[in-house]
């Protein structure tokens, strides 16, 4: 059997965020909000600005306490997203937990939880959701979120990148398996300003804004435009990740 | 929940067609490349099965090659189910 699929893929329409509940995750729950669409967010711990959505738009939000790494927890949720709000046809996955510590000096749990948490769970969230897509004859969008470091070395981030980068192999495998029923593409974000500076003085953070040919440290409403494109514009985008790190990186 | 049975499955199929404005055969023997029944729709007939049962179909994918016609695609599912 082969497979020739030519029409644009609708806008999202009913799209799950995971760790919707703070930072960039939150910005893009509230932006798929703002564009019309229902989002069904997730999040070990649901804030009172995620809740306040929620019971602000009760029709148009599912907001969840639930672990990424709760494969059965996330599927139940993906289930009420479908009966609640419709079926789903879009994911951003944003979940994912940080590090900061050399490879010699991380242990082997908190390398294996890195790897669950921003590795196996969103490839079982992916899964999940596109088997949903498929199970009620929709295509959809996928939008992973990854990390500059994918790309480059950092200090201090080996088992991280190393998860950032097998999910952006993952998003372009996944890309062409899909063939046109599912767009995928990841969002690589910079260093946000944000988290550098609770690490970094304000010596090195001047240095780094320096190096950065557009002259300023990404922030999260810089990576909000880019998802938003991915879910809802027709692109042709497929397969893809787009850096945004202010140049850094080049 | 029980399996789903030879003419439920040929039900869903034709619902999968349907959806793309595409008919449904009436000879099995019909080459699926000439209805434009895909490989992803074949997936998604799988999931629409696998919601009435209940029970996840894996399968690798040399399996999926395999299959060309309409009764290759009523005799997968059914062995799948039973596997």
């Amino acid at each position: 059997m082969s497979d020739t699929t030519n029409t644009p893929i609708e806008p999202a329409s009913v799209v799950v965020v995971s760790g919707g509940s703070r930072g960039l995750g939150l910005a893009i729950v509230e932006d798929i909000l703002a564009q019309g669409a229902k989002v069904a967010a997730f999040a070990r711990t649901v804030t009172p600005e995620l809740q306040a959505l929620a019971d602000a738009n009760p029709e148009r939000v599912l907001a969840a306490s639930v672990d990424a790494t709760d494969a059965k927890a996330v599927a139940a949720f993906v289930k009420e997203a479908e009966t609640r709000l419709g079926p789903v046809d879009g994911l951003v996955n944003n979940a994912a937990m940080g590090q900061d510590s050399l490879h010699i000096h991380t242990s082997p749990e908190q390398i294996s939880a890195l790897i669950e948490t921003n590795l196996v769970a969103p490839l079982l969230l992916a899964r999940t959701v596109i088997r949903r897509m498929m199970a009620k004859g929709k295509r959809g969008r996928v939008v992973m979120v990854t990390s500059v470091c994918a790309q480059r070395g950092y200090s201090g981030l080996v088992a991280y990148g190393a998860t950032k980068g097998g999910l952006d192999s993952a998003m372009r495998a996944l890309a062409r398996e899909m063939h046109g029923r599912v767009l995928v593409n990841s969002v690589a974000p910079g260093f946000f300003a944000s988290e550098m500076s609770s690490v970094l003085g304000q010596t090195q953070l001047d240095t780094i804004t320096r190096r950065t040919p557009s002259g300023r440290l990404v922030e999260p409403e810089n990576i909000v435009p880019v998802v938003n494109m991915l879910l809802f514009q027709d692109t042709n985008l497929n397969g893809q990740v787009i850096t945004v790190d202010g140049g850094n990186s080049i | 929940m029980s399996a789903v049975s030879r003419e439920q499955i040929r039900t869903m199929m034709a619902e999968v067609l349907s959806a793309q404005g595409k008919e449904m055969p009436t000879d099995d023997s019909t080459e699926l490349e000439g209805i434009g029944f895909r490989s992803l729709d074949f997936s998604e007939l799988a999931l629409r099965v696998e919601d009435e049962t209940g029970e996840e179909l894996n399968f690798d994918a040399p399996g999926l090659r395999q299959i060309r016609t309409v009764t290759d695609v009523l005799d997968f599912l059914e062995q799948l189910q039973g596997a």
